[in-house]
């Protein structure tokens, strides 16, 4: 925030000392603090030079920004940079920010010398006390700026506590010599609190009040008042109103006190006039009879009054008389003044090329006559008899903001607003009805037209006259004139290609993630072969053949073993061992049964494996229980089972008695 | 008679509330500050709605309307729709409208007899513009913006656009509105009329930033306090040219 115009907000100058004591602090912080004499020795060096370093750069930042914070009166408008130079002298000030300058180059110099001396250093006792005699050298070259940082953060306090003037606003300058009324002039147009004490120079500095006046916003600035001597002499407090005279471009209110209450003669106050008019070329000046209430201009003796006229003869000066302990006349010093700065201003800008940029804004565009229409505003005739909303009326009107401040006061909870309250509606008894937003599954909403029975009809109605009417039928071949037609059979073609192309790809990709069967593995029914062949042209007679061949064998081999086995069953299981010899009937260990086309045919076991290897039945029953056991289902419902943590006892004997020793607290 | 004021610490009032001659919308909000701004000046003439469109509270961007009618867009609710016309009068048209430039407040400027529209609006909803508001429609830009209802504020009485509108802009307009037009700020030098003021015939609303001169700009152009709008190149001349240079 800048607290004067064009001048930054500036941050504390410490003194010396503090300034020291933050940038050793800020060392020890942050730069390495352990180190041993046995390390190497460029860790060593490397340990000190880089504290030394540090130290200077931490220097080099904060004197830099004090440098660059405070500002460079060559590039402030010029009446700040006069200000401040009556205030706090120029060279004084340009001295003091010159030293900090060398201070900081001094200090650069020293940590540069001593970082050369330290690469040369042969152990951590040489290092270390390197350091410390560049350290030391550099507080002492702060040590030494003690006065110019004194100094410098007087002048920030000053500079922050000065007026927000804006050099370039619309401005009202008072001035005078002291104790003609200006401050309580001020006080009484501004809402500025400006001392006022029957003494000269109550007033010490500039102070500044605004006000408001056709829309816009001016600044009054109240100036010590002024002595008639030679500039030369003038001390600080007359000077700051010379050189706010001198720079601000204002308008000037000269005011004079006929009364001489305030000590000074009209002759010498007429005088005063004449010595700093030639600060009021090229502004409005404005000649202010102040005190009328004991003294009027009419009522002075002839001698007085020709001084007067002295300076009233200078055709831009005008006068206008007030008191400001009546005020009388008060308004009329702040308008009469006001205008003739606003003309002057209007008239300096006319001449200026910025006022093409705002030609559009004090431009009324008025309409040209289109049509006859009128067009007339539409205000209800509630308007003109409303009485305009007053908050202190007491029969005002309840506003919601009432109702919500009243319930919270009361604490009776949070306050909602009645959107239903102002429903327009036939019956209000309808207002606060529970209306469904669903029924029957249909959204009611939709639903809400009353007309919409007959609205649906007539277009019932419409469409079935247009299709009487024929309107649907010829329309469409017609409609597809040459032009369609090709456009049609284009779009046609494309799609065909498109869906091919796209076929094609999906092909190309069908197979990508799946197991191939292999051609010969897969199972093809001698119909689906033929026509394949057929199909390409082949003759499968030959293959037709064979496959009725295979098949009658098949089926002779079936019968045959259907036929063994029924007289197996007559004969039983003896008769079987008995034939063992038979050639016919009994094939030889290893060589399966065939039948007359050589295909093998299925036999029953010889012998009961399930009982293979077990001795007795008591074996078979344990053998058949294991396997039960193994063959059970799954737990499905997650009950406990082997596979949970099972503690079988919680307090173990072994764990709790006795002297505990290593490794018997955790038991598993 | 332009009053001040704010919602929820923003000055763009013109964001969450609605003014025409036959009723106003204003957002629903955690108090009810706003909307009592509006009862204390407008109670007992025309009704005031406490209302979100698409369950949004930036009414004033969403909707269009005058005294004829009110224009909402598609993302409106049926419940909001409801409420709107069992608190509007029946004579004020309710149409909501599908078109793809949603937020209507924006793209239509209207008084009760003209509108300006975005250029790129629907040809049905230009239509459905002119039979709802029973207006005039015409697709134009304000200085060179298509949001012709960002800005500018119109009213049967005058109208404010865009501070860059150059003179002949301004003729041109003026003479398709047939109200006198003035070019000028609101909220300290804000170039978004439509966000910073609401306007009927009789009263306006502006944003709390607004300044005296922007203010009495304000009240000449829409002539709020009985002066015409010629006050802007009479009286206020000077002030302006010593505000804007």
């Amino acid at each position: 925030m800048s607290s004067v115009a064009g001048l930054q907000r500036i941050a504390p100058v410490p003194t010396s000392s503090d300034f020291i004591d933050i940038v050793l602090n800020a060392t020890m912080r942050k730069t390495p603090t352990v180190i041993h004499k046995n390390f190497k020795i460029s860790r060593i060096r490397n340990f000190y030079m880089r504290k030394v370093k540090f130290t200077q750069d931490t220097f080099d930042e904060k004197l830099g920004k004090i440098i660059s914070e405070f500002p460079v009166l060559d590039n402030l408008h010029p009446f700040l940079s006069s200000l401040l130079n009556v205030l706090y002298d120029k060279n004084h000030y340009k001295l003091a920010l010159g030293q900090i300058n060398t201070a900081r180059h001094l200090i650069s110099q020293v940590a540069k010398d001593y970082n050369r001396l330290l690469k040369f250093g042969d152990s951590l006792y040489r290092c270390k006390q390197l350091k410390k005699a560049a350290l030391g050298r550099m507080a002492t070259i702060m040590r030494r700026q003690k006065d110019p940082l004194a100094y410098l953060e007087q002048v920030r306090q000053h500079i922050s506590r000065l007026p927000a003037i804006d050099p370039n606003t619309r401005t009202l300058l008072i001035c005078g010599y002291p104790n003609v009324g200006k401050s309580s002039f001020v006080n009484k147009i501004t809402r500025a609190d400006v001392d006022v004490q029957p003494y000269a120079f109550t007033t010490k500095s500039l102070f500044v009040g605004h006000m408001d006046y056709k829309y816009l916003r001016w600044q009054v600035i109240d100036t010590p008042g002024v002595l008639d001597h030679p500039l030369e002499e003038m001390n600080t407090i007359e000077m700051q109103s010379i050189t706010a005279l001198a720079h601000l471009r204002s308008a000037v209110l000269y005011f004079m006190d006929l009364s001489e209450q305030c000590g000074y003669t009209i002759e010498a106050q007429c005088k005063l006039f004449h010595s700093i008019k030639p600060l009021f070329t090229n502004k409005p000046t404005i000649l202010v009879i102040n005190k009328i209430d004991i003294v009027r201009l009419s009522d002075l003796s002839p001698e007085n009054r020709a001084f007067v006229d002295t300076i009233l003869s200078d055709k831009s000066v005008t006068v206008v008389e007030a008191s400001t302990y009546s005020e009388e006349g008060v308004m009329d010093v702040r308008n009469v003044s006001c205008d003739a700065l606003l003309a002057h201003r209007v008239e300096q800008k006319l001449k200026g090329n910025r006022i093409e940029m705002v030609a559009n804004k004090i431009h009324v565009a008025v309409p040209q006559k289109r049509d006859d229409v009128e067009r007339k505003p539409f205000i209800p005739d509630a308007v003109k008899g409303r009485v305009k909303y007053d908050k202190e009326d007491p029969n005002r009107r309840k506003l919601q903001r009432d109702e919500e401040q009243e319930m919270e006061l009361s604490g009776m909870g949070i306050y909602s607003a009645d959107t239903k309250k102002d429903y327009i509606l036939a019956d209000d008894s309808w207002k606060y009805d529970k209306i469904p937003e669903f029924l029957n599954g249909k959204n009611v909403a939709d639903f809400i037209d009353p007309d919409i029975a007959e609205k649906l009809d007539a277009l019932e109605r419409e469409e079935e006259a247009l299709q009487a009417q024929g309107f649907y039928d010829s329309d469409e071949s017609e409609m597809l004139d040459s032009d369609e037609e090709e456009f049609r059979d284009a779009a046609q073609q494309i799609e065909k290609k498109k869906a091919s192309i796209k076929k094609i790809s999906q092909e190309k990709n069908h197979l990508q993630n799946r197991p191939i069967i292999p051609r010969k593995k897969k199972h093809v029914t001698l119909s689906e072969f033929t026509t394949g062949m057929r199909k390409s042209g082949h003759d499968p007679l030959v293959l037709e053949k064979r496959a009725a061949r295979l098949m009658d064998q098949k089926k002779e081999a079936w019968e045959a073993a259907e036929a063994r086995d029924a007289e197996a069953s007559a004969s039983g299981d003896i008769e079987m061992d008995v034939d063992m010899d038979g050639e016919e009937s009994r094939p030889s260990k290893g060589k399966p049964i065939r039948t007359k086309s050589g295909m093998a045919v299925s036999r029953a076991p010889r012998s009961n494996r399930q009982m293979a290897g077990l001795a007795t039945v008591g074996q078979s029953d344990k053998a058949n229980e294991l396997r039960d056991f193994a063959q059970r289902l799954p737990n499905r419902l997650a009950k406990a089972s082997e596979s949970d943590r099972h503690v079988p006892i919680t307090r173990p004997k072994w764990m709790l008695a006795g002297k505990r020793k290593g490794g018997k607290t955790d038991r598993r | 008679m332009a009053v001040r004021t704010q919602f929820e610490n923003s000055t763009d009032i013109g964001v969450f509330s609605k003014l025409t001659n036959a009723y106003c919308l204003t957002a629903l909000a955690s108090s009810t500050n706003f909307y009592s701004v509006f009862e204390s000046e407008l109670a007992d003439v025309i009704p005031i709605v406490h209302t979100t469109i698409g369950g949004t509270r930036i009414v004033g961007r969403l909707t269009a309307g005058n005294r004829h009618g009110l224009l909402v867009p598609s993302t409106t609710t049926d419940q909001e729709l409801q409420h709107l016309r069992n608190s509007l009068p029946p004579s004020v048209a309710i149409q909501r409208i599908e078109e793809r430039l949603s937020a209507l407040g924006n793209v239509i400027a209207c008084n009760d007899y003209v509108a300006l529209v975005h250029p790129d609006i629907d040809r049905e909803t230009e239509e459905i513009i002119a039979d709802t508001l029973k207006v005039e429609v015409f697709r134009q830009t304000v200085a060179s913006n298509v949001l012709v209802g960002s800005y500018c504020a119109l009213s049967n009485q005058g109208g404010l656009v865009h501070p860059k509108t150059s003179r002949s802009e301004l003729d041109e307009l003026s003479s398709l509105l047939q109200v006198p037009l003035v070019a000028g700020t609101v909220n300290r030098g804000s170039e978004v009329i439509g966000a910073g003021l609401v306007v009927n015939d009789w009263c306006a609303f502006t944003g709390l930033d607004t300044t005296a001169t922007e203010i009495s700009v304000i009240e000449a152009t829409f002539r709020l306090q009985g002066q015409t709008s010629a006050a802007v190149i009479n009286e206020m001349r000077d002030s302006l040219i010593d505000h804007y240079a």
